[in-house]
């Protein structure tokens, strides 16, 4: 497996939660400045979060959405330019979570607002040349238990809605030379082996997201589901965690902070529990030469774990 | 009781947890500050214990703080356990110059206004509208319906015991050329104003001037400094101004700026000024410092002035 080819995801700097320093991630020059450093730990291409939250406030210094982009750098081009300038090369994938979207009873809101921005996110990868768009399928469970107390009983419609809302963009995506990658977060309705209710319903060329560590907190075999479903494997997540989820804390409002008990859910990679490297080497076995994508969402120290995980694939073989 | 209470303008970010009961495991496991800026027990405490005994909600909080405390109510009662009270929230009339926007805008304000009863809070401190770029410049009548939907708001903050008060940023659409223009436009039985002392003054606005002329006016405070007061229009009307892209600061913590606060204690001194003043550490780098410092620069420099 060629591992020059990994990219590394921008969700490891934190832009939604309080600690000391975050407010400097809403200005440009940190990004900038941000570029070389990633290219500096050996990473040629990033993923980039897709967040519309940033257009909302003006702190379009976030360079997670096409208003920002555009507000900043006029063109997607010219943001490839300076990414490449710093040493970035290519911008690997988006992704996309509709939880911004899920904050009242409103359904219509949810499905305008997530159809909206979704197919505004994918065209904004094909622009930025990005191989896949990986979406989520739905919010937390437990956001949208707390607007919907019905949602069991909504399910079958919800379900039906959120399939149509895909299927349009699986066209969409198919017309511009992006793969649609469908996440599969353990705190989603469509956690573990739900997901194929929604891949079952789509064109062969919409794929599944292997999230290393999404997978194992829903209780899933890593091993298995790869080699189960090694073919339609469109994008690989290398996420690593050391949480348990003994409380069904995924179907809780806010599932990545555990309510019952304080926890980092995703650790740096190579400092939780998930044997990396055997993922790789299985997925190596396999032929699989997609996207590979490394994450250290939560990270307590974006700098350290980009040297953290650089540290990890150095133990590997190119 | 003192005539002034200090209150925070809530600029921390998300705050994903209620309360920590696991402190020291949850440090150990990355051995880094974030356990100290997780659990809004923890952030309550900070601003109980240096005195702010009122929090201003953020708007954009909502959509956590309502599914992590399950009601407005039970924030309330949390915070309250730890001697903070929220004293209103922070609302934006967007668009409230278009007309065939009025219905949407009013009735966005009056359920900003029933959430703040449900939080107990007395204030809703609310930008006018969009920002200038991309809505600018206002007409006249543009301003007459900005300032009709002040009224109309304004009307059912007052019947529901909450105060509207109108909070200027230096980026409005409502700005240096129309800003007292608006004001008067409004009903002073209906419609406060909320005098954000930094943003006023980048706007162009004197603050001690400002003061004087509307003291009458004034239900609360949005008290910060700045160095960069009446900045030109090319920065005020620019896109996206607020937050820098060098990262230059707009506003700094009391006393670390250029604006005369002490001349403006002197001035509420002068006419008497009672009830609440929230600081505002927007553009902070450390949330609790900004705090601490603002503390101790109230305590030695503005409190004994008036008090």
């Amino acid at each position: 497996m060629n591992l020059d080819a990994f990219a590394i995801s921008l969700d490891l700097i934190n832009r939604h939660y309080q600690e000391p320093n975050r407010n400097r991630y809403e200005g440009k020059y940190f990004w900038e400045e941000l570029y070389p450093l990633i290219s500096a730990s050996g990473f040629r291409s990033i993923e980039i979060p897709y967040e519309p939250v940033w257009q909302f406030g003006g702190r379009s210094g976030v360079p997670m959405n096409r208003y920002c982009i555009n507000t900043k750098y006029e063109t997607a081009a010219n943001y490839r330019e300076v990414l490449s300038a710093g040493g970035i090369y290519r911008v690997a994938g988006v992704t996309f979570d509709p939880n911004l979207f899920m904050r009242n009873d409103n359904l219509g809101f949810y499905f305008g607002a997530t159809g909206h921005f979704a197919n505004e996110a994918l065209a904004h990868a094909a622009d930025l040349g990005a191989e896949y768009f990986a979406i989520s399928p739905s919010p937390y469970y437990g956001r949208v238990a707390h607007y919907h107390p019905n949602l069991e009983a909504e399910a079958e419609s919800f379900t039906e809605r959120v399939t149509e809302l895909l299927q349009g963009l699986a066209a969409k995506a198919e017309a511009s030379g992006v793969r649609l990658v469908l996440r599969n977060e353990f705190w989603s309705l469509f956690r573990g082996e739900r997901i194929f209710q929604l891949l079952d319903t789509l064109p062969d060329s919409v794929k599944l997201d292997v999230d290393t560590a999404n997978l194992t907190i829903a209780g899933i075999s890593l091993s298995d589901f790869i080699v189960a479903h090694s073919n339609r494997i469109g994008c690989v997540h290398l996420t690593d965690t050391s949480f348990e989820d003994t409380a069904e804390t995924w179907r809780s409002p806010n599932p990545e902070f555990p309510d019952n008990r304080a926890t980092q859910v995703f650790r740096d990679p190579g400092t939780g529990s998930i044997d990396l490297p055997q993922v790789i080497s299985l997925l190596d076995g396999l032929g699989y030469q997609g996207p590979m994508t490394c994450s250290a969402r939560q990270t307590r120290d974006p700098f350290r774990a980009l040297l953290r995980i650089r540290a990890l694939l150095n133990t590997l073989q190119n | 009781m003192p005539n002034i209470r200090y209150a925070n303008m809530c600029h921390w970010k998300s705050i994903p947890y209620r309360q920590i009961d696991n402190f020291r495991d949850f440090y150990y496991e990355d051995k880094t500050n974030s356990a100290y800026y997780s659990d809004w027990d923890t952030v309550l405490k900070y601003q109980s214990a240096l005195g702010f005994d009122g929090i201003e909600i953020a708007p954009w909080d909502l959509a956590d703080i309502l599914p992590l405390f399950g009601s407005p109510e039970n924030f309330a009662a949390f915070a309250k356990d730890r001697g903070v009270e929220v004293i209103g929230m922070f609302h934006g009339a967007h668009a409230s110059q278009a007309v065939d926007h009025f219905d949407e805008v009013v009735k966005s304000g009056r359920e900003a206004v029933d959430t703040i009863v449900k939080f107990g809070g007395e204030y809703m401190n609310t930008c006018p509208t969009n920002n200038y770029y991309g809505s600018g410049p206002l007409t006249r009548d543009d301003v007459q319906q900005c300032a009709k939907v002040m009224n109309e708001i304004g009307r059912y903050a007052t019947d529901n015991g909450v105060k509207i008060g109108l909070h200027n940023e230096f980026f409005c659409a409502i700005n240096l050329p129309n800003h007292r223009e608006f004001i008067e436009l409004t009903d002073p039985k209906l419609v406060h104003y909320c005098i954000d002392t930094a943003q006023v003054a980048i706007m162009g606005e004197d603050l001690l001037t400002f003061y004087n002329d509307y003291h009458d006016r004034i239900s609360t405070f949005h008290l910060k400094d700045t160095a960069s007061a009446r900045q030109p229009d090319s920065v005020r009307y620019a896109q996206d101004p607020e937050i820098a892209d060098d990262g230059t600061r707009w506003f700094w913590e009391p006393g670390l700026g250029e604006l005369d606060l002490k001349g403006l204690y002197r001035l509420l001194k002068q006419h008497q000024f009672k009830g609440w003043m929230s600081v505002e550490y927007d553009g902070s780098p450390d949330m609790l410092a900004s705090m601490a410092l603002t503390r101790y620069h109230l305590d030695t420099e503005l409190r004994p002035i008036y008090d």
